[in-house]
């Protein structure tokens, strides 16, 4: 053990164990070229934000014409929550990419990073698009089934005289609440996941991009306590993030959609509904890399480690639909109670059966039987078909849960806790020009924000990439280069 | 009395423990000086103190309050109106848990984000000595104390090796 002039003991090293690429040359270098792929905007990037900019208009003319109908005919808005419902499942959990990965130290996450959290900038439009479902999703005072315990209330004359129960707004209030803090804490998350990267577009950029820089970096200069608070902040609000997230699905699923359909009773439902999230938000930055790889000039840095990466992830959550599908599934199906038989005959059987057996298909069988191989799994055009089906199905049970749901919802039964055979719908609801322009736009809306916000911020995390050189060298053993790798803390 | 600035900049890591080091030895304390990096190196790298920061209580009091508050809407609502669910005691914690749960995270992310902004003490107005190099991949040492001593701490700074001219700036 060695002392220095401060008194702090540490180990002294004669020789330092490997030699890294950490040298101030690198390091500019780093930053020199993820700043150049940064400010050049191709005439390819153009011509696909002016597509998706043009579907997003078309979304906005969707959601003009859906929320000129009125809020009273509840089937017709079940394509409206679907869509609502599927960007939550899919860009609200991109950034789960970002945060457990880093949580465990993965290296192979430091390319990926950004562009994950870059999706919580599209959760604003999430929001957007929950604005109107607070005027939609009808009061407590209809008598369906909730968490809530609305009119039960035996007393009022104590205190609170005024309230004759809960508030018949109570799932309006908390889910609005909980979606507002996701949303907020998604941009507090890339926000302080970019103030390194600020302070280098405030030092190295020019033109407007160097003056947005100044005005985010908010005075970072890179102090040793800076990235201490950096280290600590981004734990804090990244494990915040996904605790949150899993309550906003749980409140979407139940609010928005068990409580329509009378009968559905299913603990088990809210986890899946999240973890349906997990699994479409790998996929979707599967598909994010992939076109980052191919179209975004980073084909150095998105190498087949983070295709690996992720594909066994999407292949484990894959599995885990199965055992959460089946586990509800196998319940219903041997309890035989009416109106599980009746769920049953709505969600799966009956209406939508084709649907469902293409959702099977996409979202677990093909996941599936493709990626138990190697030569897909190790690829990088296998794992992006893979998520392109993974989505596609994710779409469909959206559509299939929500439209079957927000169906029933329009629905006089004759009792709002079970639905009996007989009062299950027969047919689709099927969609107006209003929920294609919804669809389309909307998906289409957050890929234009996301890339939009690209341009802003960079897609590639500069100071993670300048960090990886502390910890990466060759080494030679025996008679192999070998690759060793630091773990960081 | 007017405090000013002082930045060295170096290439190698070792450079730059030596102007701590020297620092030290010219009687500097700690929270005169500070390293400054583009990148953010291990703890205890060029042999600094570790930052301390208190990051961690704001949660802590958020989540206590977001608790709180949610255990007095959820039990005040059933001990108002008391009503026997399913056999249940009327003070039951699962459908409790949900408010509770929510309120506890609520606060927790209140006082977390309100605890971020005053901790990192952003924005920072002033930013002193400081260089475009450093984002680029230099190490700087500076040094903000008394304008009197800023010329021993350019000696501490130019005998560990710094590159260039150091440059200064006000505080």
């Amino acid at each position: 053990m060695a002392t220095n002039s401060a008194g702090v003991e540490y180990e002294a090293v004669s020789e330092p164990y490997v030699e890294t690429e950490n040298s101030v040359d690198n390091r500019k270098d780093v930053s020199d070229r993820l700043l150049k792929i940064h400010n050049v905007t191709s005439n390819r990037f153009w011509q696909f934000a002016a597509l998706t900019g043009l579907m997003f208009a078309l979304g906005i003319i969707g959601f003009i014409l859906k929320v000129a109908s009125g809020f009273d005919d509840k089937d017709v808005w079940g394509y409206y929550v679907a869509v609502f419902a599927f960007l939550m499942t899919t860009t609200a959990a991109a950034p789960m990419v970002a945060i457990a990965p880093r949580i465990a130290n993965a290296h192979w996450r430091r390319p990926i990073s950004r562009a994950a959290e870059l999706w919580t900038v599209a959760g604003c439009l999430n929001l957007v698009l929950y604005i109107p479902l607070i005027w939609l999703l009808p009061s407590l005072e209809n008598g369906r089934r909730s968490l809530w315990f609305y009119g039960q209330q035996a007393s009022k004359d104590q205190f609170w005289t005024g309230f004759e129960s809960v508030p018949a707004y109570s799932p309006h209030i908390w889910a609005t609440l909980a979606i507002v803090s996701l949303v907020v804490l998604g941009l507090a998350l890339v926000w302080l996941s970019c103030l390194p990267d600020f302070a280098v577009l405030r030092d190295q950029g020019t033109g407007w991009r160097q003056k947005w820089g100044r005005r985010l970096s908010l005075g970072w200069i890179g102090t040793t306590r800076q990235w201490n608070w950096q280290y600590h902040r981004m734990g804090i609000v990244s494990a915040f993030y996904f605790m949150m997230l899993i309550f906003v699905h749980f409140f979407i699923s139940v609010e928005f959609l068990m409580v329509h359909v009378p009968g559905w009773i299913d603990s088990l439902y809210p986890i899946t509904h999240a973890h349906n999230a997990l699994q479409a938000g790998v996929a979707t930055m599967m598909l994010t890399i992939f076109c980052l790889r191919q179209f975004g000039g980073y084909k150095d840095y998105i190498g087949l480690d983070q295709f690996w990466g992720l594909g066994k992830l999407l292949l484990a959550l894959s599995l885990l639909w199965f055992w959460f599908w089946f586990s509800s599934f196998n319940l219903f199906w041997y309890a035989k109670k009416p109106s599980e038989l009746s769920l049953l005959e709505l969600l799966i059987s009956g209406p939508y059966k084709i649907m469902f057996i293409a959702e099977f298909l996409l979202v677990f069988i093909i996941p599936w039987f493709s990626m138990i191989w190697n030569p897909v799994r190790r690829s990088v055009w296998g794992p992006a078909v893979i998520a392109v089906s993974v989505l596609l199905g994710t779409l469909l049970d959206r559509i299939r849960l929500y439209v079957a749901s927000w169906d029933a919802a329009s629905r006089d039964f004759v009792s709002m806790l079970e639905m009996e055979m007989h009062e299950v719908p027969e047919k689709i609801v099927t969609p107006a020009i209003a929920d294609i322009f919804l669809i389309v736009g909307f998906i289409g809306g957050s890929i234009f924000i996301f890339m939009l916000a690209s341009r802003l911020i960079p897609v590639m995390n500069i100071w993670e990439q300048k960090e990886f050189l502390l910890y990466k060298a060759e080494a030679q053993y025996h008679r192999a280069k070998v690759l060793v790798l630091g773990k960081p803390r | 009395m007017a405090k000013k600035s002082v930045l060295g900049l170096y290439t190698e890591e070792d450079s730059a423990a030596d102007a701590l080091d020297n620092l030290r030895d010219a009687g500097f304390e700690e929270g005169e000086y500070e390293l400054l990096t583009g990148t953010p190196y291990p703890e205890g790298t060029f042999g600094e103190a570790e930052p301390e920061h208190h990051l961690f209580r704001w949660p802590l009091i958020g989540a206590a309050c977001g608790f709180t508050g949610g255990l007095i809407i959820t039990a005040g609502t059933q001990m108002a109106y008391p009503l026997i669910t399913g056999g249940k005691p009327i003070l039951s914690i699962p459908p409790m848990a949900i408010i509770m749960y929510e309120g506890t995270m609520l606060g927790a992310i209140i006082f977390t984000i309100i605890g971020i902004i005053f901790e990192s003490r952003l924005p920072r107005l002033f930013m002193g000595a400081y260089s475009e190099k450093i984002t680029e991949g230099h190490i700087g040492v500076t040094v903000t104390t008394e304008e009197g001593r800023t010329g021993v701490a350019e000696e501490a700074l130019k005998k560990a090796g710094a590159e260039g001219d150091i440059i200064r700036g006000w505080e």
